[in-house]
């Protein structure tokens, strides 16, 4: 995935936004820990699942409402669990969090996320 | 004993009594019109199974009603020119009896009576008095007041094919009240004169010139008509009562051959005791599709049978039959207003029945099944039923929609990407808390 990023990096290098957004790209893939991209993967795939429902209840139908708001929140939710927990077991934030060890962060977002999910599937149907 | 045997003695004389007045019928006749010459009318009512009594208009007995409860079932009265009754006969007391199911033949003539002003509570507008129906046309050696009527055979009271009919009397105009009938109408070539003689015909001349203003004539007005009340009694008002008299259905017709007073009296009197166009609903039920009992209360959106069974009376066998012969029934599903307005058809096969499926409307309250049918000349049809139509229960809406799987595949997928996240998590434990550490130093 990086390979090919950075060798199409300098043919457009007259725009200064390029440079600036892939100068922030590779220190993203420089700098962050494996764990916090691993968890920016989850993220995304949550909010474009997000997205994809939203676009398709404005465009489509949003006819069982329940189930949009269900699948809609599941997402939703989903995404704030997983920042939250992106928060605690990030190491720059560790002062931040002093009596919140990672696997307490990671409990409290698994027990979270079950119970997110319990009420999704209560609603949808 | 004895008292048991009076009991049933009474009981016997009782049920005899109620099955000879179930048809009794009392005449008014003025003295000045001898029965003798009415013997024709009066002779084919009894042949047909009438009880008549005859009684004159001054009489005080027998009575009308007693205690407000009718004793007769009709009531013929033929006193056109009688200014005044006996007690029990008043307008008021006329229009009781319709409403007590009593039926009314009433003839009227140009002289002004009691009988002329309750007309004109049926909608009936009489000419001024002493202004008989006169015409010209066709030419024939009777007086210009006795006039051979065409009958129309529009009407579903009287029989097709009947002659002209002789008339002498009082036409009147029709009221907007949709419950007249009209039976018989006058020609178009009449008109009502307050003379008999050709005198004032300038005036006649003068009256048409003005667009006909104030002038009493031509077919728009009637000679013989009834009238059916909210109860289903009828009420017919002749213009004249010679029309029913021996003379005229002897008289024959300036065309040549016999008129048809006899066979029109037959048919109006027919009608007006009930023996006609008599029909009542025998009973509605509703139900499901598919099922056979009505239920409590409807959802919404529910497919509906309604059914509805109708009888008409038969005189020569004085029983109900079922009838089909109505093709123009409607059925009201209304709730305030009529959300769904269908054709109830007769079903082929079985007779008196008329069937009709439809959909309740997508809405909620409480809802009437309404019959009402009303036509010129029959009983009136009405019936309401009453039944609530509910929204689905909870559990009753459809479920898993394919609408939906969008959002069921987003639910899923979520879930499923939480429990892949967590695996990989707790399974690189180990593994990324070292790279972790490694980074931070």
């Amino acid at each position: 995935m990086a390979g090919p990023k950075s060798s199409s990096k300098p043919s457009p290098a007259s725009s200064e936004t390029y440079v600036a957004v892939s100068t922030l790209w590779k220190s993203y893939l420089d700098q962050t820990p494996d764990r916090l991209k691993f968890i920016d993967a989850f993220l995304a795939f949550t909010v474009l699942s997000g997205v994809l429902q939203f676009v398709y209840c404005v465009l489509v139908t949003n006819f069982p409402f329940n189930a949009f708001l269900a699948g809609f929140a599941s997402s939703v939710g989903q995404f704030v669990l997983t920042a939250s927990l992106r928060a605690q077991v990030n190491p720059e934030n560790r002062s931040e969090f002093k009596e919140v060890s990672p696997e307490r962060a990671f409990a409290d977002f698994a027990l979270g996320s079950i119970v997110l999910h319990f009420f999704v599937f209560n609603f949808l149907g | 004993m004895r008292l048991l045997s009076s009991a049933l003695v009474t009981l016997l004389t009782l049920t005899t009594f109620s099955f000879a007045s179930s048809s009794s019928v009392l005449v008014v006749l003025d003295p000045s019109l001898d029965r003798e010459n009415y013997s024709i009318f009066f002779g084919g009512l009894e042949k047909r199974g009438y009880n008549l009594t005859f009684r004159a208009p001054k009489d005080t007995s027998p009575a009308i009603t007693d205690y407000g409860v009718p004793n007769y079932d009709h009531v013929i009265l033929f006193a056109p020119d009688t200014k005044s009754y006996a007690q029990d006969i008043t307008p008021q007391s006329l229009v009781g009896l319709l409403s007590e199911n009593t039926n009314l033949l009433i003839a009227l003539s140009p002289k002004q009576t009691p009988l002329t002003s309750l007309a004109a509570e049926f909608s009936l507008i009489l000419p001024p008095p002493e202004t008989p129906l006169i015409s010209h046309h066709p030419a024939r050696s009777e007086p210009q007041t006795t006039i051979p009527v065409t009958v129309s055979s529009s009407s579903p009271i009287l029989t097709s094919g009947i002659p002209p009919v002789w008339f002498t009397g009082a036409p009147h105009a029709l009221g907007s009240t949709p419950m007249l009938v009209p039976i018989l109408r006058a020609p178009a070539e009449s008109f009502a004169a307050d003379s008999t003689s050709d005198a004032d015909s300038d005036a006649l001349v003068t009256a048409s010139e003005k667009g006909g203003e104030g002038l009493w004539a031509g077919s728009q007005m009637g000679l013989v008509t009834g009238f059916q009340t909210n109860v289903n009694s009828r009420v017919v008002f002749a213009g004249g009562v010679k029309m029913f008299s021996d003379e005229y259905a002897t008289k024959e017709l300036p065309s040549g051959g016999p008129p048809g007073n006899a066979l029109f009296v037959t048919d109006v009197a027919a009608w007006v005791f009930q023996a006609k166009l008599k029909l009542r609903i025998d009973g509605v039920d509703h139900h499901r599709v598919g099922e056979s009992e009505a239920p409590k209360m409807y959802t919404t959106n529910d497919e509906i049978v309604y059914t509805a069974h109708i009888s008409a009376y038969d005189s020569e066998t004085s029983t109900w039959k079922p009838y089909s012969g109505i093709d123009d029934l409607q059925l009201e599903f209304t709730m305030l207003d009529p959300h769904i307005r269908t054709s109830l058809l007769p079903v082929s096969g079985s007779p008196g029945t008329y069937q009709v499926q439809f959909r309740a409307p997508d809405r909620h309250g409480v809802f009437k099944f309404v019959l009402n049918w009303k036509r010129k000349g029959y009983s009136y049809l009405e019936s309401s039923t009453t039944v609530p139509v509910v929204p689905p229960r909870h559990d009753q809406y459809p479920r898993f929609l394919s609408a939906a799987w969008p959002y069921y595949a987003g639910a899923i997928s979520t879930s499923a990407g939480f429990f892949l996240f967590a695996a990989l998590w707790l399974a690189g434990d180990v593994k990324g808390e070292r790279k972790k550490g490694s980074k931070v130093e």
